[in-house]
């Protein structure tokens, strides 16, 4: 091999000839091999310019760029991946499997239950209220609900509670009918600025969980519009590849 | 001014991005043909070629300049050609004549070349391509970077990391196949 591609130093090369002088095989190998050299030399590969993406260098080297920018697929999926967990987080998926066949539903169309949430611990076979069921519900609906008959519990509680007090008072017989009445309308006072502060929180309580909602709903709209762009760009390359292959196809069958 | 390609690796590595066109540009010949050489498909070819550049790209600054920049090339591309054989599970293919259009023929005509002549070495080019899908993966990358790339037996040793001795009998018995083979075409033609 070393004397075929002239690699050898020159003593080992004299020594080789010397022997070639006097060796047939050796010397119709040696020609042959050389011959086949000569053949291999005639195998020129196709143009790397014969792609049409591919045709000029600058179009070449802008190709690479392009490339070296993408974001590879592994990275991609994992996104989106990423993503639809995220979104199943927030839309509180629920996935179940029973006498109904497969249900899948999100928090936000089931709304929470008041004696539920009341009762965590008997929480099982739960109905929503028909008023908070119906299509029109929001989901903080359900939370306001919630809210106001446990105050509303509260209240009634607390009336119920100072009423025994004042009628153990009265049968102790040491309140005239005037304080009585003064008593009620302070605990009416009471009641109401209670309600009104009550009302307030409420209030305030709706509107973050709305901001909330929106803020949440602006962004996953956004990161829909960013993974629809994605498959969009995706999808353009795949159909100019297709493209280019079925004019290659037809170049082909109409050449033969 | 001409500059060497380790000086244009670290210019490349400084962030000049026209260097490295620049290396593409002086490559991307040798890289593609080495490619087209072990896997036959244009299509592919051109797929490693380039992928060879991003790897090259991406791992700039790991290279430290002990082997020629030209050589880490060429066995990035090579690791890469053989993923896409043992992907693939097949020799390399022989990709149908594409056209007998005298048109595209006659462009790649030398000057002083006859048509027949040019279908000739076309046939030829073809025949050795077909012979060289024959051989096992060792012996055609032997006798395309020694043949094709003008590397030293050393160099390839290097490459594939294997003893400059067996470089050599690879070379032999690719080569004698190749004889084998070339000759049993020539005497079919013929007949």
């Amino acid at each position: 091999m070393s004397y075929l591609y002239d690699a050898i130093d020159p003593i080992e090369r004299a020594s080789f000839d010397a022997h070639l002088a006097t060796c047939e095989q050796c010397r119709t190998e040696l020609s042959e091999l050389r011959n086949v050299r000569v053949q291999l030399g005639r195998w020129t590969p196709p143009g790397l310019a014969s792609a049409p993406d591919a045709a000029s260098p600058t179009g070449r080297l802008a190709v690479f760029w392009a490339r070296l920018r993408e974001i590879p697929a592994w990275a991609q999926v994992a996104a989106a991946l990423l993503f639809l967990g995220i979104a199943a987080g927030i839309a509180n998926l629920d996935v179940r499997y029973g006498r109904d066949g497969l249900v899948v539903r999100t928090g936000w169309s089931n709304p929470p239950n008041p004696s539920s949430l009341a009762n965590p611990l008997n929480s099982a076979g739960a109905v929503p209220p028909a008023s908070l069921a119906g299509p029109e519900s929001k989901p903080w609906r359900g939370d306001l609900a919630v809210l106001e008959e446990r105050l509303r519990a509260d209240l009634r509680a607390s009336e119920g509670a100072m009423r025994a007090a004042m009628s153990h008072a009265g049968g102790a017989g040491t309140s005239a009918p005037g304080v009585e009445a003064e008593v009620t309308r302070r605990v009416r006072a009471l009641i109401d600025e209670s309600e009104h502060r009550q009302q307030r929180e409420l209030a305030l309580r709706v509107a973050d969980i709305m901001r909330d909602v929106n803020a949440q709903r602006q962004a996953d709209l956004v990161k829909i519009d960013r993974s629809l762009g994605f498959i969009q760009t995706n999808t353009g390359v795949e159909v100019a590849k297709q493209r280019e292959l079925l004019n290659y196809l037809v170049r082909v069958s109409q050449r033969q | 001014m001409t500059w060497t390609d380790e000086e244009l690796v670290a210019r490349s590595i400084r962030g000049d991005a026209d260097s490295f066109n620049e290396l593409i540009l002086r490559w991307e010949r040798p890289i593609y043909a080495l490619a087209y050489r072990q896997i036959g498909r244009e299509e592919d070819a051109r797929d490693v070629c380039q992928e060879t550049f991003l790897r090259a790209y991406r791992a700039l600054s790991g290279f430290r300049g002990q082997a020629k920049f030209s050589s880490w090339l060429y066995r990035i591309a090579l690791n890469l050609c053989r993923d896409w054989l043992r992907r693939e599970r097949r020799a390399p293919t022989v990709q149908a004549p594409e056209d007998v259009d005298l048109t595209d023929l006659a462009a790649a005509r030398e000057p002083s070349e006859s048509i027949e002549d040019l279908v000739a070495r076309r046939d030829l080019s073809r025949t050795v391509e077909q012979a060289m899908a024959l051989l096992p993966e060792e012996q055609r990358t032997a006798i395309i970077l020694k043949e094709y790339h003008g590397l030293t037996f050393q160099e390839i040793a290097d490459l594939v990391e294997c003893p400059l001795s067996t470089v050599k009998t690879r070379l032999y018995q690719g080569l004698s196949v190749l004889r084998r083979e070339l000759a049993r075409a020539t005497s079919a033609s013929q007949r």
